[in-house]
């Protein structure tokens, strides 16, 4: 009832309907990623302390330290907001609002799992639009313009360092990872991420092995991940783009990461791992999707941190290297083949 | 307006994300302004240094080796502009086909295969080499 006279309403008036939904949507998902992105912090200091055999966060909030999270915000709300005194004002102060509000851009497009209301599945996405994978990835290359504006507004030479080396791995990287959604779609005859991962009756990290493999080393690059996150490089270069950040704009620079980190994981279970596909399970079919969609999302997630932990940080003329050298021409050989597979095979 | 969704308010539900997104950043930066001690000094605000005071400006012209990614990275992302609108035609029944292969096929390929070319010139000539 209620929501025959909501899709009403929406075909009527599809203006104020944009407005008052993005409105709702947006508040409610920004709360539901920060926490998550949160849990996502804690859970990554968790689990790598497991894989490097130490306890990780214990002391504060029992046990299992979970509210470890809660004592750092606190921390960090609390701390003098310094600006040094050589940093270009303005793009300092905007660079980490310009960052987290991107990661908000991404998340609009982003369908969320879906449900199933009489037999019919309904995807939780804001805009569905026909291109939405062209506009996520575009989206989630903004990233790299933060960090810019983060490491070249603070005048400092490590920030700088860090801030170059971003744009030079973003845009070694942007092009392999283009050609690999464009793969997906090929195969999907289409570009809107609903439909992508309704046409994947087989995962299509299983019917382009090579296009999975690439997509995931560009992702992994692009969140800046350990072993690509020479932005900001402890070791070489202090913390590269956001060296002169502290108090509060560090922690947003900081908990952006995680936010994109979470974005990205879920847009590779879009496009290689089937997104909510899966066997219906037989009480709990409303939420069946869902429970697809949070067990894939959290294996990446896991599987990211795992990669951080076992692989050493490359020097930066191997990164570009890698995706100039080798992923480049590998990803056109990955289209060709899904070129092949889409026409004869589909 | 009434009837169909036009392809226009897909985004304005984006505009309320990126105004709601600027919102959180400006929301906790205006709590800190707050709750946080403001004893700003000169020697506080000073840029780090690995201990040492600053050298010189820090923002400076980088190595040229550096634009040749940037021109090398433009063509490459405009073949990839290109390849988008190409995935709606290139299965498509109303573009001729020549010897079993639609036309959309062999102009791509044709296209793909003169920028990989371009591609191993720049790496022969080590312009895609990070200094």
């Amino acid at each position: 009832m209620v929501l025959s006279a909501i899709t009403e309403f929406a075909a009527q008036e599809p203006k104020i309907y944009g407005l008052v939904i993005g409105l709702v949507a947006a508040a409610i998902l920004a709360s539901i990623i920060n926490v998550v992105a949160m849990l996502l912090v804690w859970l990554e200091r968790k689990v790598m302390g497991d894989f490097q055999a130490r306890y990780g966060p214990n002391r504060v909030g029992g046990r299992w330290g979970v509210l470890q999270l809660g004592a750092d915000a606190v921390k960090l709300f609390t701390k003098e907001d310094v600006i040094p005194r050589g940093a270009d004002k303005p793009v300092y102060v905007w660079a980490p609002i310009v960052a987290v509000a991107t990661t908000m851009l991404v998340a609009g497009a982003l369908p969320f799992g879906a449900v199933i209301i009489d037999g019919k599945e309904i995807p939780l996405v804001v805009a569905n639009m026909d291109i939405s994978a062209f506009y996520i990835e575009a989206a989630l290359s903004i990233m790299a313009i933060s960090a810019f504006m983060a490491g070249w507004s603070s005048n400092n030479k490590y920030s700088m360092l860090g801030a170059f080396r971003g744009i030079a791995r973003m845009i070694a990287y942007e092009v392999p990872m283009g050609i690999c959604v464009i793969s997906v779609a090929v195969m999907a005859h289409s570009l809107n991420v609903v439909e992508i991962v309704q046409a994947q009756s087989v995962w299509f990290a299983i019917a382009q092995p090579l296009g999975f493999v690439i997509f995931a080393i560009a992702l992994i690059t692009d969140l800046g991940r350990m072993p690509f996150d020479q932005t900001e490089a402890e070791e070489e270069i202090i913390a590269g783009y956001n060296t002169e950040y502290s108090g509060i704009r560090f922690g947003l620079l900081y908990f952006q990461e995680y936010i994109v980190m979470l974005l990205g994981s879920i847009l590779l279970v879009h496009l290689y791992l089937g997104g909510w596909n899966g066997p219906v399970i037989p009480v709990i079919s409303f939420i069946s999707p869902m429970i697809w969609f949070f067990m894939k999302l959290v294996i990446v997630l896991v599987a990211l941190i795992w990669v951080r932990v076992s692989l050493p940080r490359f020097r930066i003329d191997q990164v570009t290297d890698l995706g100039w050298k080798i992923l480049l021409p590998l990803s056109m050989v990955n289209l060709a083949w899904a070129v092949v597979v889409g026409l004869y095979f589909a | 307006m009434s009837g169909e969704m036009m392809a226009v308010d897909y985004y304005i539900p984006l505009i309320m994300f990126l105004i709601v997104g600027a919102l959180v950043p400006i929301g906790a930066l205006a709590a800190v302004k707050i709750i946080s001690p403001q004893k700003s000094t000169l020697q506080k605000r000073s840029t780090y240094e690995g201990g040492l005071r600053p050298i010189r400006e820090a923002i400076i012209q980088y190595n040229v080796q550096y634009y040749l990614f940037a021109i090398a990275f433009v063509i490459f992302d405009v073949e990839v502009l290109f390849l988008y609108p190409w995935i709606y035609v290139y299965a498509s029944d109303a573009i001729p086909a020549v010897g079993g292969v639609s036309i959309a096929i062999t102009g791509m390929l044709i296209f793909i295969v003169v920028l990989l070319i371009g591609l191993l010139y720049d790496i022969k000539k080590e312009a895609l080499r990070w200094v």
